[in-house]
């Protein structure tokens, strides 16, 4: 449906941002995220940003178990 | 540790010894990286797993891609994803028309669509709008900054679809929905939690392996405790409110329409096409288009496929005449249809 | 003489001879390159082997070569993977109107020095310039002829159970590299082609051992698709770790960004080799004191299972089928 590419922001200039990943870099639209900030990570489908979001996904995906565990 | 949590989930579905249970992965990306992990081959042989209609190649009715053809043939330069250009239309394939002299040009995004537009004055440019909520933002830009930049050259061919009257015609075909979580990373979750109310469990799932197995423990460790149920098992990237930003731009720009679904038939308001104030950017009205209505191979199964009636090695075509290389339905074609992954991954043989 | 090349230089006339004098004849200098309509030389003592290859890159300039060290490397490559010593190559240039002469000469210089690094003569050659539009630029056919290592015998067909798979460094390499350069997608990335002559891997190899199975260049299509060759050819299954797949960071990415797998992005410098596990780590250990072949490590293992099928260890534990090479690679995004 949708492939997802997480990656770290690096500079923003007028709602583009060229982003990051493991040295792949683009511009992307960063205009429906409120308050990203160059160093952040966000996910980025067809050429913008989706959601802001953490670096990895291990502690949440931890949580997510425990919480089932519990 | 965090390893450690991967095998916990793993020995969780694993040992899942309850009830038969049906689980839909409704977004193909789940689909093509379940085969591409392996996944399947941790489930135990009384929990199915079945490829949804999340694959917005799939879901394209085949005259949609006539339309573009039509487009094509008229000098129009057609500006798409990758994934539709080896989809057949009725008769031929955007492939087929760019062999034949057609301007197709792939783009990674709209935004790539609109420099291409401006970049060559000269030729009238229009975008195959496909995709669900997580793509339509993206589209909806574009087509905000094309008219109030006054770009001329430049048009979009709407083809959208959106989750929610479609979550509930698929409603008796699972037992659980794996939600796509990038749609909701967009839409938020007080859909997922409506439908909980409303009796249909689901998770919503990353895209990791990690983030698969353990949205598949949820389900199976959730189901058994026999009362709807709905999880978020993907808070890294989706909130409960989505991004209000996207969903107001998708408002402003766009609006429900009935739409066909490929296999699926009409589903009332799970379509969204252009506003009115968008009518000079929209191809259709731009160029005055006929009616087209496709004409799908009457063999093909993809429909049975999409809803989970059939599996692709159900259908006569599979592997015989329909192959990625030669593709006949749209499933095969996409790298996330299940016929396709079906076949690259061979088809539950492992 | 006119900056571009013109029709009348591939009339055959003088301005033909000075183009060729001027481009070329200069850079590939040698007593067996003459006048004469043919190259006249020694026959070896062993088999030969013989090769040839057309070349059409788009763009004809990229980061870690151009069109002509790419078309020394391919041929000379080809013949290397039948284990022979390259000796003798000849070319002909189909070359647009309108090409700059500098751009030319910077092709004849890489083919000079790729031939020389290879230890390959470049003993006869032709020119024909087409109209503007007829070619892309210029197109590059490369003949080789080889003469191969006594006790050499590796061929597609001759993997068997058991063996070990190596590949010579990181893949893809070459494919993101041209897909960069032609910046349809708007991707930046540090990534150079791994283009590379290949004998001095082959060398040290068959210095170590003669006892290799196969060894391919991975070109088109890729390792992947050289691995479904070898399978189908052998008649045996084949097991990758995916994990230990060398992938260069920004390779792979360019390829999460674009929905692309790795292992079907074209090499141009990279030997999939198989042998008998027993012999393969002094295999990647000679690998690796070569130039072009540091990066050498063992990824899977051929075996009797799925005869035809390249099955993949997952990060899951699991196992999976590595999808069949398809046709054009097409950005997904849904």
């Amino acid at each position: 449906m949708c492939v997802g590419l997480s990656a770290k922001v690096v500079r923003i200039q007028d709602g583009m941002a060229m982003v990051d990943a493991s040295g792949a870099r683009r511009e992307v639209s960063v205009q429906l995220m409120d308050d990203v900030e160059p160093g952040d990570y966000v996910m980025v489908h067809a050429g913008i940003a989706i959601a802001k979001i953490t670096d990895e996904d291990e502690h949440e995906t931890d949580e997510v178990l425990e919480a089932l565990l519990a | 540790m965090s390893e450690n949590m991967r095998q916990t989930a793993a020995q969780i579905v694993q040992s899942y010894d309850g009830a038969p249970l049906r689980i839909m992965e409704v977004c193909g990306t789940h689909t093509h990286e379940i085969f591409r992990l392996g996944i399947r081959s941790l489930l135990p042989p009384q929990v199915d797993l079945i490829s949804g209609p999340g694959c917005p190649v799939c879901v394209t009715p085949v005259g949609f891609i006539d339309e573009a053809l039509w487009l094509a043939e008229h000098g129009v330069t057609i500006a798409t994803f990758g994934d539709l250009v080896r989809v057949p239309g009725t008769e031929r394939s955007l492939a087929d028309a760019r062999a034949a002299g057609a301007r197709v040009q792939v783009v990674y995004s709209p935004l790539d669509a609109l420099s291409y537009a401006k970049e060559h004055g000269d030729e009238q440019v229009t975008f195959l709008s496909v995709g669900f909520e997580t793509t339509v933002p993206a589209a909806c830009l574009v087509a905000d900054q094309a008219l109030s930049e006054g770009v001329e050259n430049f048009s979009l061919l709407t083809a959208n679809k959106t989750m929610p009257n479609a979550y509930a015609a698929l409603r008796n075909s699972a037992d659980v929905f794996l939600y796509p979580g990038h749609v909701h990373a967009i839409t938020g979750t007080a859909l997922c939690e409506d439908l909980a109310k409303q009796g249909v469990s689901g998770v919503l799932a990353g895209f990791t392996a990690k983030e698969l197995v353990t949205a598949l423990a949820v389900a199976v460790r959730k189901a058994q405790e026999d009362k709807p149920f709905f999880v978020n098992a993907y808070p890294r990237v989706v909130r409960p409110e989505g991004t209000p930003a996207a969903v107001a731009l998708m408002d402003k720009v766009m609006e429900p329409v009935d739409a066909e679904w490929r296999g699926l038939g009409v589903i009332p308001g799970s379509g969204l096409q252009l506003r009115d104030a968008y009518s000079s950017i929209d191809a259709r009205k731009k160029f005055e288009m006929p009616h087209i209505e496709g004409r799908p191979n009457p063999a093909c199964r993809c429909g049975e496929v999409l809803q989970g009636h059939c599996k692709p090695s159900d259908c006569p075509l599979f592997g015989k005449v329909c192959t990625p290389q030669h593709p006949v339905g749209a499933c095969m074609v996409s790298g996330e249809g299940a016929c396709s992954a079906y076949f690259q991954y061979g088809g539950g043989q492992l | 003489m006119s900056k571009q090349v013109t029709l009348a230089m591939g009339a055959g006339g003088k301005q033909t001879a000075e183009l060729i004098d001027t481009v070329f004849a200069k850079r590939f200098e040698s007593p067996l390159l003459t006048a004469d309509d043919a190259a006249v030389l020694q026959r070896p003592a062993g088999r030969i082997a013989m090769s040839t290859d057309g070349f059409i890159v788009s763009p004809s300039f990229f980061p870690g070569g151009n069109i002509g060290k790419l078309s020394v490397c391919g041929t000379v490559n080809d013949l290397a993977c039948m284990g022979a010593k390259p000796l003798y190559l000849t070319c002909a240039f189909v070359i647009e109107e309108g090409f700059e002469l500098d751009k030319l000469e910077q092709i004849a210089d890489a083919m000079a020095a790729t031939a020389a690094e290879a230890g390959v003569t470049l003993v006869a050659g032709d020119t024909k310039v087409a109209g503007k539009g007829q070619v892309d630029g210029v197109f590059i056919t490369t003949t080789g002829v080889g003469e191969i290592v006594e006790g050499a015998t590796p061929a597609g067909a001759n993997a068997r159970p058991g063996d070990a798979i190596i590949v010579t460094g990181d893949v893809g390499r070459h494919g993101c590299t041209i897909l960069l350069a032609r910046d349809d997608f708007g991707i930046e990335a540090n990534v150079t082609s791994d283009c590379a002559p290949l004998w001095s891997s082959v060398e040290a190899m068959l210095d170590a051992s003669k006892n290799i199975h196969v060894i391919r260049d991975a070109t088109r299509g890729g390792v992947g698709t050289v691995l479904y060759e070898i399978a189908s050819q052998s008649g045996v299954g084949i097991a990758l770790d995916a994990a230990v797949v060398p992938v260069d960071p920004a390779v792979g990415g360019v390829c999460r960004m674009l929905g692309l797998e790795p292992l079907y992005l074209a090499c141009e410098g990279r030997l999939v080799v198989i042998a008998p596990k027993d012999e393969a780590p002094a295999l990647v250990e000679a690998l690796r004191s070569a130039p072009h072949s540091k990066g050498a490590a063992i990824i899977g293992e051929v075996t009797d299972e799925r005869p035809g099928w390249v099955v993949m260890n997952t990060e899951v534990g699991t196992q999976t089928l590595l999808p069949q090479p398809g046709g054009e690679l097409l950005p997904r995004i849904c």
